[in-house]
């Protein structure tokens, strides 16, 4: 199905090759590549259907055949006859703005006749189990609906291999769920899936072949051979810092939400300092929301916000929000700068493994790294107040602990953090209380007396 | 209704619109166009942008008339003749020129919108003529993309103000600007990867589904073509007169013919909804 030999690609103007003599042959099933960020995943499936280097450019040497094909000098479009790709951001990949004509594009493109083509959008949307989206605009579906939409878009073009980059980094675990079963689907009818990830989803159902890259080059891994486990080992950090104290942010009978729409109602909250409290609930629940509110950046609708004086931290969901310094190091120095903090910028950079890329342009590194840079950037300065809006997003796994490091030091040092994630590991690691958001509502999904463990 | 014969009923809006400065003939335009976009819109789609836009256009071309023209018979008031550029009398006949002017523009807007407001886009796409569908899918999926770099300025916005940005000098911007423009540019990439994924560009395109042209399409294309058409027979042969109030405002002049050709462009409305 796929072969690559001796493959290595530098990006235009980069000094180190981004794949170092790549080597690998995939038959049909499920293989999973994983990686550090920045090791190269993105841009080794990128050459799977051609969009490096015909869309990217750079210098590429080696050998690379996909179904049989040159990927070296066939184009990307035709190679999509084959190959069907699907990205890590489902925001970014709609055409269309309605589902069945988004589902379609791919069978525009390719000439298929109306009719079959409708058969096959049918087919593709209740594979992805969205059948009952066909007539929805995309813009109001939930992450997790528009991945499986995209997913249904691509399976519809009736792929032999299908490229995944990061599928689920941005969903709740039912989103990821039922993705993680449209693919089964696809396996299961010989299709052969390469997918880059960092949530170990996908390791469910199948013992897939694991691929590790790093640095550029390919090695094998361990296979996976059996389900990982469905609920997340809760340890609550206990006796770590001060206790939390006076509430250091509050709502009351707060309800929230866009313009004249409320999104939560009449909510009750409120978080100590020294606290880590994390927001739960699927995509679409208000948990951004909920963050914005505290944050002030979203007046409530109803109701009053109250924040203890000192600097308020806010991670968007988006890290290139905060991104347009020229360097990793200028973007953590603008908020010293203007937090009037004492702390040494290399501290920070070293704290978040990004002494390695401080000179860099925050937009030209690995989607990990930017989530890290931009974490650094506005956790610098000891704020008293740090609000972070899914900041695993993408992350491997020094870089998870290294986020799990700075909450654990602002919580010691006497900050209230409030985080609002789906990774279920991640809560089960640094919560001090989970706060459940749904259904216009957001209850206490568990406190430290009744579900912690004393580590 | 099919996007070509509502596109023959635009064209046939603009014809009249802008071939006449009478402000009668304007208003039926615009009254026609609003009729059609509340009894036709899509669902879900609102017009209130749009038709704030347009007032606002009509606004500012009305004052901007009355601002600057002061010729006329019927003084309203005055300012020195000192003040540059707006010195002088204002008069009645500028604000009625200002307001006919205004008309125009709000006519020319409504003739257009209901190619977006009652058509979806793709179905726009879907009608252009073969040569350009590609480049028609290509506009389409750039203007989707205009929500999401509305809400990613908004988002960035926010997340600077967090970080100590405020709003207040000029040089402060760029820390707003630069990320939007960034991750706008950013997302168009990602979103050319998308299509290009996806074959775009492999061969000549197919539809899923074509909006069929029924026997109301060609009542709408026929009668507004014509309607159109003899409008500029009248308007050319002096029987659609035009209107010009200076220096001594009148009433503007009509005729049944050329009313009876503008109120024709009613014609989309009188036939049931697919």
């Amino acid at each position: 199905m796929l072969g690559f030999s001796g493959l290595s690609y530098a990006y235009p103007d980069a000094r180190a090759p981004a794949l170092d003599g790549v080597e690998l042959s995939l038959g049909s099933g499920l293989a999973l590549l994983t990686g550090a960020s920045g090791s190269g995943k993105s841009t080794l499936l990128r050459v799977c259907n051609g969009l490096v280097p015909h869309f990217h450019g750079g210098v590429i040497a080696g050998q690379a055949t996909v179904v049989g094909r040159d990927v070296l000098t066939t184009p990307t479009r035709e190679l999509a006859r084959d190959v069907g790709f699907l990205f890590q951001d489902p925001e970014l990949q709609s055409v269309y703005a309605s589902v069945e004509r988004d589902v379609a594009f791919g069978l525009e493109n390719l000439g298929i006749p109306s009719r079959e083509m409708g058969r096959r959008v049918d087919e593709a949307l209740q594979s992805c189990g969205v059948a009952h989206l066909r007539g929805r605009a995309v813009s109001t579906l939930s992450g997790g609906e528009r991945q499986r939409v995209a997913l249904a878009g691509v399976l519809a073009m009736r792929p032999r291999l299908l490229v995944l980059d990061e599928p689920i980094s941005q969903l709740d675990p039912a989103g990821a769920e039922a993705l993680v079963a449209a693919l089964d689907g696809a396996i299961a009818q010989g299709t052969a899936v390469l997918v880059a990830e960092h949530r170990d989803e996908l390791a469910f159902r199948h013992s897939g072949r694991a691929l590790q890259i790093e640095a550029g080059r390919l090695t094998e891994g361990v296979p996976h051979s059996g389900p990982a486990p469905t609920s997340p080992r809760v340890t609550v950090r206990r006796g770590r810092g001060p206790a939390p104290t006076e509430a250091g942010w509050q709502l009351s009978r707060v309800t929230a939400g866009y313009g004249a729409t409320p999104v939560l109602h009449d909510l009750e909250l409120s978080g100590g300092a020294g606290e880590v409290l994390v927001l739960s609930g699927p995509n679409g629940s208000g948990k951004s929301t909920l963050l914005r509110t505290i944050a002030g950046l979203l007046p409530p609708l109803a109701g009053a916000v109250r924040r203890a004086p000192g600097r308020v931290a806010y991670l968007p969901q988006n890290p290139g929000a905060l991104l347009h310094r020229s360097t990793v190091r200028a973007e953590v120095e603008w908020t010293l700068r203007r937090a009037g903090g004492a702390a040494s910028p290399d501290e920070v950079l070293r704290s978040f493994g990004l002494c390695s890329v401080a000179g860099r342009c925050p937009r030209d590194l690995s989607s990990g790294e930017r989530q890290r840079a931009a974490l650094a950037a506005v956790l610098a300065g000891s704020p008293s107040l740090a609000l972070l809006d899914e900041p695993t997003r993408g992350m491997d796994e020094p870089s998870r602990s290294a986020l799990v490091e700075a909450v654990a030091g602002l919580a010691e040092a006497g900050a209230g953090v409030v985080l609002a994630t789906n990774d279920r590991r991640l809560a089960g690691e640094i919560a001090t209380r989970v706060v459940q958001v749904g259904e216009g509502t957001a209850r206490e999904a568990f406190s430290p007396p009744e579900a912690a463990e004393p580590c | 209704m099919n996007p070509r014969a509502l596109a023959v009923w635009s064209a046939a809006g603009l014809v009249i619109a802008l071939s006449t400065g009478n402000p009668a003939y304007r208003a039926i335009v615009l009254l026609c166009g609003l009729n059609l976009v509340a009894a036709r819109g899509r669902p879900g789609v609102s017009a209130r942008p749009l038709l704030f836009g347009a007032g606002i256009a009509a606004l500012i071309a009305t004052l901007l008339t009355l601002l600057l023209s002061h010729t006329g018979a019927h003084v309203l008031f005055r300012l020195s003749p000192g003040i540059p550029a707006i010195g002088g009398a204002f008069t009645l006949e500028a604000l009625a020129f200002g307001l006919a002017t205004g008309l125009g523009i709000a006519a020319v807007v409504l003739a257009v919108a209901p190619l977006t407001l009652v058509c979806e886009p793709h179905e726009l796409v879907d009608a252009l003529p073969r040569p350009l569908a590609r480049t028609g899918a290509a506009v389409g999926a750039a203007l989707n993309l205009i929500p999401g770099t509305i809400r990613s300025a908004r988002e960035i916005r926010d997340a600077q103000r967090m970080r100590g940005w405020r709003a207040g000098r000029v040089a402060d911007w760029p820390a707003v600007a630069v990320p939007v423009v960034l991750t706008a540019l950013e997302g168009s990439l990602t979103l050319a990867e998308a299509m290009e994924a996806r074959g775009y560009g492999a061969q000549s395109r197919t539809h899923l589904a074509t909006t069929a042209w029924r026997a109301g399409d060609t009542a709408v294309a026929v009668v507004s073509g014509s309607a159109a058409a003899m409008f500029l027979v009248l308007r050319f042969s002096g029987g659609a007169p035009d209107w010009y109030p200076f220096p001594l405002l009148s009433a503007p002049p009509v005729t049944i013919a050329a009313i009876s050709c503008c109120a024709c462009l009613v014609i989309p409305v009188l036939w049931p909804r697919r």
